[in-house]
C-alpha cells in the first residue's frame, strides 16, 4: 500500500486559517491506528502559497493526493484522508 | 478552545484582517470609514445564519467585536449608536486603548448556567442507585425515568458523581468562569456572564475559552498601523515565544523581515529583557531572600504578579520588583533612539493591561498579538516563506529565550543565582495556570517556600499556551528549545549587551 501525500498549505492566509491546527491534527491520526490500518503512512508536506487565496478560494487549502481541498477543516481533510486509504485498499 | 480551531478562532482572525486592511489601504482621514458596515457582511454573507439563530444577530457581534479590535469601547445594546462613532479619532496613530480590557458582549453570552451537578441520560435507574444514598443532603431522589437532582438543596459535593456506576451525573460550569483562575466571572441581572473588572488579571483566557465567542478584548492594530501610515517611527519588540508561531516555513529570520516589510524600523527581542530582569532577580534573591524576603516570586507574567499582589497582599513584597522583560526592551528601544514608537509583539493580553500603567505607558506604547499581527500580514499579503532571512536587533541568551515555556524562567533564574553563588541551592516551585498559583501561595504563606523561588505563570505552558498564539502548544513548545539552544549565550551573564 503506497504512502498518502497530504500537502497543507502554510501560506501567510492558510495558517491564518488554522491549518497548523490541520497539520497537527493529521500528526494524531495514528493514535487511531487500531481502527484504521494504513494510517501510519501519510506524509504531511507544508507547502508555501499557490495564490488561490488571491484568486478568492478560501483557506485553509489542503492537496489529498493532488486533490484540492479549499476551505479545508480538520473534519474535512482527515475524511478525505481516510476515504484515500480506504480507496486504495479495494 | 486551546488546540482545535473552531469557527470562533475564525471569527477573531477574520476581524483582525478586515480591520488591518482597511488600515493599510483606505483612507484614514476621510469618511470612508462605512467600509465597516460591509465588513459584518463579508465575514457573514447570506440570508443563513451560520452558528446562531439568527443572521442579524450574528452580524450584530461581528460589529461589536470590530469596534473593539478598533480599540473603542462597546456600543450600548438598547440605545442607538453609529458603528462607525469614534471611529475617526482613533486614526491619528496615538494610543487609545481603555478600560475596560477584556469585555462579555451582553447579547452574544448563551447564559450558560453556573456550577450545576445534573443527570444525563446515562442513567439506568437501577436498583442500588448509590447516587441517592452518599448524598448527604437529600437533594438525589429516583424520579419516574431517572435519578433527579433538586437543585435547591444539592451543595455540589460531587459525591453522587463518583457513586453512579453509570458515569451518569455530570458536573458543568460555565466555561469562562472555569477557565478564569481569578473567578472574575459573575453574572449581570440577566444572569449573563460580567467581569468583575477589580478582579481580572487580563490573562484572557476566558476570550479563548467562550464555546459562543462571546468575550473580546480590545486591540491596537488599527492604531499601530495608522501610526506607520502617518510616518512615523515604529520598531517592533518580540517575545521569546514567537518562534514556530506563524507557520512551518516561517524562520524567525523570515518573520523579522515580514515584520519589517510591514513598515516596522526595528526588531528586537524581548528575550533580552528577560536577560535583563535575571540578573535583576538573580541579585534581588540574593540580597533578601530568605533574610527580609521569604521567597521570591518571579515578575515576568504580569497576569501571575498582579494577581499575587491581589489575592494575598500579605506576601506581596515577596514577587520580585523588577517589570516585565517587555518593560526592560522597550526602555532600551527608547533609550537608544528616543522619539521611537514601540509596539510589543507576544502572545499575551495581560501586557496590553500592563502597558497602561502610569509608569510602563511611556515606554510601550502599544500592544498586539501574534493572532493580531498574522492579520496584518495577511491583509498586508506578505507571503512569511518567500522572505528573505533578516537578523534579530539584539540578541538573547538561551536561558532569555527558554522564558516563553513554563519552567524556563525558573530555570534562568537558578543559572544566574548560581553564577554568582556557585554551590547555592536554589529550590523552587512553579504553577502555570492561575488556580495552581493560588495554591503555591498559599503554601508559600503558611511557610512550606521559605527560601524558595516561585515561578508563575497564567497560561497552560507559559507563554506558548497564551490567548493570543496561533500555534499548538507542544509544536510551539520545541520550537522556542531549538532557537534557544542556537543562541551564542548560555545565559544572561553571557550576554555582552548588558
Ligand atoms: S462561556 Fe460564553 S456564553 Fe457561556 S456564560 Fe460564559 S460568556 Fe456566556
Ligand atoms: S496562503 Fe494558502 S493558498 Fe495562499
Amino acid at each position: 500500500m503506497g504512502k498518502i501525500v497530504v500537502e497543507v498549505c502554510a501560506g501567510t492566509h492558510c495558517t491564518l486559517m488554522g491549518s497548523m491546527d490541520i497539520i497537527d491534527a493529521i500528526a494524531s491520526l495514528p493514535e487511531i491506528g487500531h481502527i484504521e490500518d494504513g494510517l501510519n503512512d501519510i506524509e504531511v508536506i507544508p507547502v508555501p502559497c499557490r495564490n488561490h487565496c488571491k484568486e478568492n478560494m478560501v483557506g485553509p487549502i489542503v492537496y489529498v493526493e493532488g486533490e484540492i481541498i479549499p476551505q479545508a477543516d480538520q473534519e474535512t481533510v482527515l475524511a478525505a484522508i481516510i476515504n484515500k486509504i480506504r480507496a486504495q485498499k479495494v | 478552545m486551546r488546540g482545535i480551531f473552531t469557527p470562533i478562532t475564525k471569527i477573531r482572525r477574520q476581524v483582525f484582517s478586515e480591520v488591518a486592511k482597511f488600515a493599510f489601504e483606505h483612507d484614514i482621514e476621510g469618511d470612508d470609514f462605512g467600509y465597516f458596515y460591509e465588513s459584518a457582511y463579508r465575514i457573514i454573507p447570506g440570508e443563513e445564519p451560520l452558528y446562531r439563530d439568527s443572521v442579524f444577530k450574528e452580524r450584530a457581534i461581528i460589529r461589536e467585536r470590530i469596534r473593539m479590535a478598533m480599540g473603542l469601547p462597546m456600543r450600548p445594546t438598547g440605545t442607538h449608536q453609529p458603528l462607525t462613532e469614534g471611529m475617526q479619532d482613533t486614526a491619528d496613530g496615538k494610543k487609545r486603548l481603555d478600560l475596560p480590557l477584556v469585555n462579555v458582549i451582553p447579547f452574544a453570552c448563551e447564559k450558560c448556567p453556573t456550577d450545576r451537578i445534573q443527570v444525563s441520560d446515562n442513567c439506568r435507574k437501577c436498583l442500588a442507585h448509590p447516587c441517592t444514598a452518599v448524598c448527604p443532603v437529600k437533594a438525589v431522589s429516583i424520579g419516574k425515568n431517572a435519578a433527579v437532582i433538586d437543585q435547591d438543596k444539592c451543595i455540589k459535593c460531587g459525591r453522587c458523581i463518583t457513586a453512579c456506576p453509570y458515569h451518569a451525573i455530570l458536573r458543568f460550569g460555565r466555561p469562562c468562569a472555569e477557565a478564569c483562575g481569578a473567578d472574575a466571572i459573575d453574572s449581570d441581572e440577566l444572569g449573563r456572564a460580567v467581569i468583575n473588572q477589580e478582579k481580572c488579571v487580563a490573562c484572557g483566557l476566558c476570550i479563548v475559552t467562550c464555546p459562543f465567542a462571546a468575550i473580546s478584548d480590545k486591540s491596537e492594530i488599527f492604531q499601530v498601523i495608522t501610526a506607520i501610515r502617518r510616518g512615523k517611527r515604529v520598531a517592533a519588540i518580540i517575545a521569546p515565544s514567537f518562534v514556530g508561531q506563524f507557520g512551518p516555513l516561517a524562520t524567525p529570520g523570515k518573520i523579522v523581515s515580514g515584520i519589517r516589510k510591514l513598515g516596522l524600523s526595528h526588531v528586537i527581542e524581548v528575550g533580552w529583557g528577560a536577560d535583563y530582569g535575571s540578573m535583576q532577580e538573580a541579585d534581588e534573591f540574593i540580597v533578601h531572600v530568605p533574610h527580609d524576603k521569604k521567597f521570591l516570586g518571579t515578575s515576568c507574567c504580569p497576569s501571575w504578579a498582579m494577581f499575587a499582589r491581589n489575592v494575598q497582599p500579605e506576601t506581596s513584597d515577596c514577587i520580585a520588583l523588577s517589570h516585565t522583560p517587555m518593560v526592560a526592551a522597550a526602555k532600551k528601544v527608547k533609550e537608544l533612539s528616543p522619539g521611537t514608537l514601540v509596539v510589543f509583539i507576544g502572545p499575551c493580553v495581560a501586557k496590553k493591561l500592563e502597558a497602561l500603567e502610569d509608569e510602563v505607558r511611556p515606554y510601550v506604547d502599544f500592544v498586539i498579538t501574534y493572532e493580531e499581527l498574522m492579520g496584518m500580514f495577511s491583509a498586508k499579503e506578505i507571503e512569511l516563506s518567500d522572505m528573505e532571512e533578516d537578523t534579530l536587533g539584539t540578541l538573547a541568551s538561551r536561558d532569555g529565550r527558554g522564558y516563553a515555556v513554563a519552567g524556563g524562567v525558573a530555570e534562568a533564574l537558578v543559572n544566574s543565582i548560581k553564577r554568582r553563588q556557585p554551590g547555592r541551592e536554589v529550590p523552587f516551585m512553579k504553577a502555570d495556570n492561575l488556580r495552581d498559583c493560588h495554591k503555591m501561595l498559599r503554601l508559600a504563606k503558611a511557610g512550606k517556600a521559605d527560601g524558595y523561588l516561585l515561578e508563575g505563570m497564567a497560561c497552560p505552558g507559559g507563554c506558548v499556551g497564551g490567548p493570543g498564539t496561533l500555534s499548538l502548544i507542544p509544536r510551539a513548545g520545541s520550537a522556542v528549545k531549538a532557537f534557544a539552544a542556537s543562541s551564542p549565550y548560555l545565559s544572561a551573564d553571557d550576554n555582552p549587551m548588558l
